[in-house]
């Protein structure tokens, strides 16, 4: 693991928190100070994107190298055959699931637009492999591949598409912002960028008060990263040494702006440096490194060592919802990250690269993937849509519709006897 | 039963939920081995330990998001705002996040945002606002208003108690000016009703918080005038008691609504459109607003005053109702 070991870390509460040596190499009083930054990646693609002039046009153009060779998958360092396996068919229901979604959008039964995480399953689904069952994610737009990892259908996504009474939500919100508390650990993405992100964090600080660390994983774009609830929600974790596993979904564009307008610094990862928190680069169409990385961030957390960042480096091979052909982006940028499609590169590496897979067991495993989202949009295509007084109600958790009990136990709190004396000190205005 | 000031009540109604119930814990800036900017949790952290009484970093937005966070475990976190004033940095959370999460998606979040509000200290703009409408304008959520410190400690507890996010206004001026009877043995008031302080005939004086304790001094000094005046203390604006309000333009058919907060969106004006739905044909008299003026709360004692309702502000108004 290219994480050190953070000595005696288990800061359980503020205040005697120690100075995180995570990622820090050498001497704190030398003069030049030096940070790791791990990055698993077998290739540095080397480009930049520009707003240039042509004519009375203004657009994006691209420079740097992109004829390069496209890298093998790098072998997972822990995970076996079969798991492999599991992470690719996840990968082929996220993708199927949306083409599907496409064709209902183009049969007029979807309301508002579709969000594709189209060249970003590897990170969607491997990285939601990564939790054990009792940890907690949230998931952005484009992560529909981890609702399936964490026991979703995708005929849930697809009802929530099309705003139908069975969807999660019984028609009262659409995409994947739904959630379960109970059974599979989900928080309900809302639309502001970057908000999760201090709402995991206190997931975590919650089920650490019951005395479980739990990792709490969500994910932030190059552009939601921008906000400054990001900043905190971060900050927040850091400081508490809270279980948040951050995936940066580093993928060129925010809507149609380039990464390049959106922050300064090299790679997001190096944000990590001035948080305290370990950073870390991946590859986010090899799902190997995605594991792996996840994976070590989610034992982190489980060792109540805190926060890590992950910068998944990706591009989003479609424009920002289905209205968006994204005409700005450069076609060298699309082509240089077709190349690099991760669920060809993982059907490759299955295949012919380790022959976990026989072509006809990859042939059978597409068909089966195949019919299941055919039934899935069968059921969600039947579901009814919701009456209109099923807007009502449930504003308020009323007449016991919930009770409300701590998840993972009682927590264990100070003994002590009362003691409660009055208090005279000055305040602040009088 | 004891005598304690309005913010010894919420203090003491903090810790003694905290004692119950191993769930509740607090949260925010400087509340720690501070004890808060106001003293609201002096003491706490060397009775409770730093886990439960937690000293975050200045950031509002992680403040309300870490307590969401830890409600949806099953945790019910009380998270303090240094001054009421800076809630609108929180905003977002709030309002998108926490007060739509029930409806949306069936999560409930049993968690208490409170802090100071309120003027009549020279607190400037920054220090002295009642931002309780933003948050009334917020289906989901539960808007209280204390105004005694009895009502203050038995809301606070029902607050802390409520499986919805309840925002908790405390007015600062009532801080250490008022004593009342506190009981020692466990209680809670009703989240959601209002309490009639001073009875009448002549005519209603709706309002809350700090500005109770001025119609109460209207209320004297109209009573020489022969003007019997009845007090409506709403104790919770959000959700409002309709009944008690329709209830008291029956029997007296003159109001008067008073507020602190700015006059142009306040809840003035949602009460008059509730009296007009519930007791329209019961009114005497139109109905009559008394609140801040439409501007920043201004930081000079002359300014302040003349924004803010006055008790002779009070007491000219109901004459002239009176004598409608
Ligand atoms: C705070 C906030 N501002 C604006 C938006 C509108 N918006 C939605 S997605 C998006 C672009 C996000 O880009 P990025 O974070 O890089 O994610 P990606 O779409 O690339 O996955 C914008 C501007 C928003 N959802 N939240
Ligand atoms: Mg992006």
């Amino acid at each position: 693991m290219a994480i050190k070991k953070k000595s005696g870390s288990k800061a359980s509460s503020n205040g005697n928190r120690t100075v995180n040596k995570a990622h820090t190499n050498g001497n704190r009083n030398s003069s030049l100070r030096q940070y790791e930054i791990p990055d698993y990646r077998l290739e540095h693609p080397n480009f930049s994107v520009h707003q240039v002039r042509k004519g009375d046009e203004m657009r994006y153009e691209v420079t740097g190298d992109l004829d390069t060779p496209v890298p093998p998958i790098r072998d997972s360092k822990y995970l076996d055959k079969k798991q492999c396996i599991e992470i690719y068919r996840y990968m082929l229901l996220n993708r199927r699931m949306e083409t599907a979604l496409e064709n209902l959008y183009k049969q007029g039964k979807v309301v508002g637009g579709v969000y594709f995480g189209l060249g970003q399953e590897a990170c969607s689904c491997a990285s939601a492999y990564a939790l054990d069952k009792d940890d907690w994610f949230a998931p952005m737009i484009r992560n529909q591949g981890s609702l399936l990892v964490r026991g979703f259908r995708a005929s849930d996504t697809m009802m929530q598409y099309m705003a139908k009474a069975g969807s999660p939500t019984k028609g009262r919100d659409g995409t994947s912002h739904f959630g379960d508390i109970e059974k599979r650990n989900m928080v309900s993405p809302i639309s502001m960028l970057g908000d999760l992100i201090p709402v995991m964090s206190g997931v975590a600080l919650g089920a650490r008060l019951q005395g479980r660390d739990v990792a709490v994983l969500t994910y932030i774009g190059d552009g939601g990263q921008s906000t400054g609830v990001t900043y905190e929600g971060i900050n927040f974790a850091a400081v508490q040494n809270l279980g948040l596993v951050l995936i940066v979904e580093s993928n060129e564009w925010a809507y149609s702006t380039p990464s390049e307008m959106q922050f300064k610094c090299t790679d997001l990862a190096e944000r990590a440096i001035g948080y305290g928190i370990p950073g870390v680069i991946v590859d986010g169409t090899d799902a190997c490194q995605v594991y792996d990385a996840t994976r070590e961030a989610v034992e982190r957390a489980h060792r109540g060592e805190g926060a890590t960042m992950i910068e998944a480096k990706m591009m989003r091979m479609k424009g920002h919802a289905i209205h968006d052909a994204a005409t700005y982006v450069p076609k060298p940028l699309f082509d240089f990250w077709k190349r690099r499609d991760p669920i060809a590169r993982f059907e490759n590496y299955l295949v012919r690269e380790t022959k976990w897979l026989s072509a006809k067991e990859n042939a059978d495993l597409i068909a089966e993937v195949e019919k299941i989202i055919e039934a899935e949009r069968e059921i969600a295509v039947n579901s009814p849509m919701p009456t209109p007084e099923s807007a009502l109600g449930g504003v308020y958790c009323e007449d016991g519709c919930h009770a409300i009990k701590p998840k993972y136990g009682m927590p264990k709190v100070r003994k002590g006897s009362g003691g409660f004396k009055e208090t005279e000190a000055a305040v602040h205005l009088k | 039963m004891a005598q304690l000031t309005y913010l010894e009540a919420i203090r003491q109604g903090i810790w003694e939920e905290m004692e119950r119930d191993p769930t509740v814990f607090c949260l925010g800036e400087d509340i720690g081995i501070y004890g808060g900017a106001f003293k609201v949790t002096d003491g706490f952290i060397g009775r409770f330990g730093a886990e439960r009484v937690i000293d975050t970093p200045i950031a509002e937005s992680a403040i309300v998001g870490a307590a969401f966070g830890a409600s949806l475990t099953g945790m019910r976190p009380v998270a303090e705002f240094q001054f009421m004033d800076f809630i609108p940095c929180a905003m977002n959370q709030i309002s998108n996040m926490v007060a739509k999460t029930h409806y949306l998606w069936g999560a409930p979040a049993p968690l208490v945002l409170r802090g100071p509000s309120g003027g009549y200290v020279h607190g400037g703009p920054f220090h002295s606002q009642n931002p309780e409408m933003w948050f009334v304008h917020n289906p989901g959520l539960k808007v209280i208003c204390p105004a005694t410190p009895y009502d203050a400690k038995g809301l606070i507890k029902a607050a802390i108690r409520d499986n919805n996010p309840c925002i908790f206004f405390e007015h600062k001026y009532l801080y250490r000016r008022i004593k009342g009877e506190v009981p020692s043995e466990d209680y809670v008031v009703p989240i959601g009703k209002a309490n009639i302080v001073r009875e009448g005939s002549n005519l209603s004086i709706i309002t809350y918080a700090a500005m109770v304790h001025s119609a109460l001094e209207a209320a004297e000094v109209l009573k020489n005038d022969g003007i019997d005046v009845e007090i409506l203390d709403l104790r919770t604006v959000s959700p409002l008691d309709r009944e008690a309000i329709a209830a008291t333009v029956r029997k007296t058919n003159k109001v008067i609504i008073l507020h602190e907060h700015s006059r142009t969106g306040g809840l003035a004006g949602e009460i008059a459109a509730m009296i007009n739905e519930e007791a329209f044909d019961s009114l005497d008299g139109p109905i009559v607003r008394i609140t801040g003026l439409d501007s920043a709360v201004p930081f000079s004692p002359p300014q302040e005053e003349f924004f803010l309702p006055k008790v002779s502000e009070i007491v000219n108004e109901a004459r002239k109702l009176k004598a409608y």
